[in-house]
């Protein structure tokens, strides 16, 4: 028995077979659930999917880093026109084209990383706020190659033969989704706990001080950046393949604000709180429609209801719950640790420091 | 006229309303080190109050106070009650709380105005003015934009120079701490800059509406190129954020004007990335970055 | 009359002190003394407003101050002049000075005062309309002192004035110093780690320890007294 348990600590003890396994478990899960739901919970499962892979990158970089982009939406963009780009005309399988989306879009972040390596703060925002009302307007500008304001269209993937005949399509797409999700956060749960992980949260921390212990700061924030910016490109193919149509409306400065919600409301570099927050931003809008529709109110009001609210709760958070739904858990988590196990409870309320660390008395 | 006449002189009314913009979130900056990236939302919203009362019969004048005047009450009611109370949090928690901010009236406005693309009516003719024989590009509008920004910034200029007010302003943004213990009312004086900024930022909306029309997103453009603008001449000179926010005008109308209007934007990019790579703190910031 | 009663200031699980009584008595320097970390920019900055006590209350002249908002209490009469960053710096000398009373509505007044700072301290007075950064050290002590001067401060709460300037300087200031508390009836917190200079110039000496009041009494009984001398204050 105890023999057993030590093969078992051994085998669970290292960080990659630990998230291994729990991907595992979570796929199992995952796969049940959806072979119960209909088409219309697969295509909002899928949703949580994309929404989770980009903010899960952008909460490393942002949480994590310290970086603030508001410019992911334009790099979801861009994996979403390779992935439209490249399915014009010829028929690739799925993983292909992902895989793609994400070189392209890694090194649209490499370029961009470099260029905003120095940037810090308010700076790097604006570049990328930049970035978020520039990038759209290309697709609009050379209308030949990018399909102008009508945009182009992904045709849907087709579930192989060896699923059967009458597989649902829907469930298809949500299968590659969650499983581009998991292998997600798989591979950053690593880089959480790997050095590199630790590098990104020193530099964040205080720069100097990293760089005096050897890190090398502009290739630590590139690599952040591009990181989350592949992200973002696998997230923003399968959302060309979720919504069978990419336009440049559909990324623009609202789509980089609405990642920034979900990230805050999960909670700033956490994982869980990258997939806690696309539940929230996937799930507000059908249940205001829902009410908008029941209360027969105008569309200009009900399109624009869940926006009101992600800005609310943004400000909201702001004031009252810097660390999210995943701090919140934490801080519940620590609290009954106090009652039941005497230690103190931390009472931080700040999010993350963007230069030094608050001054003491 | 020539066609670069043309450019310089539309790139000058242009650029006086992103210096406005800029003027704006330089002034908060410096007060509070925080930028305000819902300042052009507020603009957008101040500009359909003002399009709400002359749609109800008010004249255009009216409608233009009603802008400014609901400006300054919004900046001091943002301030007070949201940005207060996290002061003292990190800086990108106040970033994302203007984010929110943002987020927020760009909703609101079309669930109160409805999110249909208007027009606004201009302060003057927008017809080119005569000079001698010929017609000059360049309008009793143009004229007034140039001029009314130029006046503000100039009264702004005397109110913090010249005055105790803009000397308890100034000294509360440079250390609001060393204010306190000389009796200064620090929480007053950042209300005041956050009026006085959303004013600034309410005039250019009513300006660069007759232009760009009114619709909940408009003034997004306008922020980046305000914002870039204010970058441009280093977050801590207004001086700077002013010549900023002309250089913009004029390169963008020059980009806009020889190599196509859709691509604007991304001039407005190429050329903020241009220059943050070379002076990551803005072209005449006194700041040196910390080397190791 | 300055009067602090068991004052209790904790940052966190941090106690910085611990119980602290001291009076002030109008018109006269009072030194508090100590290693660093002692505890005594707290005591300063909790008088002044900027820190909240967790227990304890402070009065001037009776009147309950422990609460007040920091600016509130300077415009009672209460200047800190905290360490090091006090004057501001991109602000020219005669903007510095001018800060000083701005809330006395008082112009008149006001410019009677900045022309006796001016006659006090002749170094500010040439450098005038120069920004204040390019004050030495010296001179950004003088300015802070003319400045709380002209704000007609009753009570000078100065942390560690002597950081920074050269001997012969603080004698002259420490000098102003007595000058202004015999002829204008001011009252002084003087805090210093130069305990020697200080004891100097003080009529009272306090001495705090890990946030406490370890030693309390005139100053020069503490510094004839050389077995407290070499215990608390190293000389």
């Amino acid at each position: 028995m105890l023999i057993a348990n030590v093969h078992l600590a051994r085998i669970v003890r290292p960080t990659l077979n630990r998230h291994l396994l729990l991907a595992l478990g979570a796929a199992v899960v995952l796969v049940a659930i959806s072979e119960q739901i209909g088409a219309y919970d697969d295509y909002n499962l899928t949703a949580v999917a994309i929404f989770a892979v980009a903010a899960a990158g952008l909460t490393l970089l942002t949480g994590l880093n310290g970086q603030l982009s508001l410019g992911h939406g334009a790099l979801m963009a861009v994996g979403a026109y390779t992935a439209s780009l490249l399915l014009k005309d010829h028929q690739l399988p799925v993983v292909v084209v992902l895989l793609l989306a994400v070189l392209t879009t890694g090194i649209v972040g490499i370029i961009f990383g470099y260029a905003a390596a120095r940037l810090r703060g308010p700076y790097l925002a604006g570049a990328t706020l930049s970035l978020a009302v520039a990038l759209p307007q290309i697709a609009t500008r050379y209308k030949n190659i990018f399909g102008g304001d009508a945009g182009l269209s992904v045709p849907a993937s087709a579930p192989p033969a060896w699923l059967g005949a009458d597989f649902p399509p829907e469930r298809w797409l949500a299968w590659i989704a969650l499983a581009a999700a998991l292998v997600t956060m798989v591979l950053l749960g690593n880089v959480l706990h790997s050095s590199v992980g630790r590098s990104f949260i020193a530099v964040r921390d205080n720069e100097a001080a990293a760089a005096l212990a050897g890190i090398d700061v502009a290739r630590t924030q590139v690599l952040a950046f591009v990181i989350s910016a592949s992200c973002a490109g696998l997230a923003g193919a399968l959302f060309g393949y979720w919504s069978g149509v990419t336009a440049p409306a559909g990324f623009g400065l609202g789509l980089s604000l609405q990642l920034i919600t979900a990230i805050v409301i999960g909670g700033l570099g956490s994982l869980a709180g990258a997939v806690w927050g696309s539940i929230v931003l996937v799930f507000v809008p059908s249940l205001t429609s829902g009410m908008a529709s029941s209360l027969n109110v105008p569309s200009s009001v009900a399109n624009n209801v869940p926006l009101a609210i992600y800005g609310a709760t943004l400000v909201i958070a702001m004031l009252v719950a810097p660390h999210g739904i995943q701090g919140a858990l934490k801080r519940l988590l620590a609290l009954a640790r106090a009652r039941w196990g005497h230690s103190p409870a931390s009472g931080k309320k700040g999010v993350m420091d963007w230069d030094d660390p608050a001054p003491g008395p | 006229m020539s066609r670069f006449f043309i450019l310089t002189l539309d790139g000058l009314t242009q650029g006086a309303i992103y210096a406005a913009v800029a003027l704006a979130l330089v002034l908060i900056w410096r007060a509070t080190k925080v930028i305000n990236f819902a300042q052009g939302a507020m603009a957008m919203f101040t500009t359909y109050l003002a399009l709400f009362a002359i749609d109800h019969g008010a004249p255009y004048w009216l409608g233009f106070v009603v802008a400014l005047l609901s400006g300054l009450l919004l900046g001091a009611i943002v301030e007070r009650v949201i940005v207060r109370p996290v002061e003292s949090a990190p800086p990108l928690n106040v970033v994302i709380l203007t984010l929110g901010l943002l987020l927020f009236f760009e909703a609101l406005a079309p669930m109160l105005f409805g999110g249909q693309i208007r027009s606004f009516p201009p302060a003057f003719s927008i017809v080119g003015l005569h000079v001698g024989n010929s017609q000059v590009a360049f309008s009793a509008f143009d004229a007034f934009t140039l001029g009314s920004v130029l006046a503000v910034m100039i009264l702004l200029l005397v109110l913090f120079q010249r005055t105790n007010l803009g000397l308890r302003m100034r000294a509360s943004a440079f250390n609001p701490e060393v204010s306190r213990l000389l009796g200064i009312r620090v929480g007053r004086m950042l209300t005041l800059g956050w009026a006085l900024a959303s004013l600034v930022g309410a005039l250019a909306g009513v300006l660069i509406a007759p232009t760009f029309l009114l619709y909940p997103n408009v003034m997004d453009q306008v922020l980046v190129f305000g914002f870039t603008g204010a970058v441009l001449g280093g977050l801590d000179s207004a001086v700077g954020a002013v010549i900023g926010g002309l250089l913009i005008g004029f390169a963008l109308s020059y980009v806009g004007g020889y190599l196509g209007s859709d691509l604007e934007t991304v001039g407005a990019l190429v050329i903020l990335i241009a220059v943050l790579m070379v002076r990551p703190r803005g072209l005449f910031s006194l700041q040196r970055l910390r080397e190791v | 009359m300055l009067e602090i009663v068991d004052l209790t200031v904790a940052y966190g699980p941090v106690m910085a002190l611990h119980g602290v009584t001291l009076t002030v008595a109008d018109s006269s320097i009072t030194a508090v003394l100590g290693a660093n970390g002692a505890g005594k920019t707290t005591l300063v900055r909790t008088i002044s407003g900027l820190v909240r006590p967790r227990s304890g209350s402070v009065r001037l002249d009776g009147r309950d101050i422990t609460r007040l908002a920091p600016e509130e209490i300077a415009r009672l009469g209460v200047a800190h002049v905290p360490q090091g960053q006090a004057v501001l710096a991109e602000l020219t000398v005669d903007e510095n000075l001018r800060l000083g009373g701005l809330w006395r509505r008082d112009p008149s007044g006001q410019r009677r005062a900045m022309a006796e700072a001016y006659e006090l301290f002749p170094p500010l007075a040439s450098r005038r309309h120069l920004a204040a950064f390019s004050l030495s050290g010296g001179e950004r002590q003088m300015l802070v002192i003319g400045r709380a001067l002209v704000a007609r401060s009753r009570v000078l709460l100065l942390d560690e004035p002597s950081l920074g300037l050269a001997r012969l300087v603080l004698v002259q200031i420490m000098a102003r110093i007595k000058t202004m508390v015999h002829e204008r009836g001011l009252t002084v917190l003087l805090i210093e780690q130069n305990a020697k200079s200080a004891l100097s110039v003080a009529d009272e000496a306090m001495v705090l320890h890990l946030g406490k009041v370890v030693v309390q009494g005139r100053a020069h009984q503490l510094s004839s007294e050389e077995g407290l001398r070499h215990a608390y204050l190293g000389f």
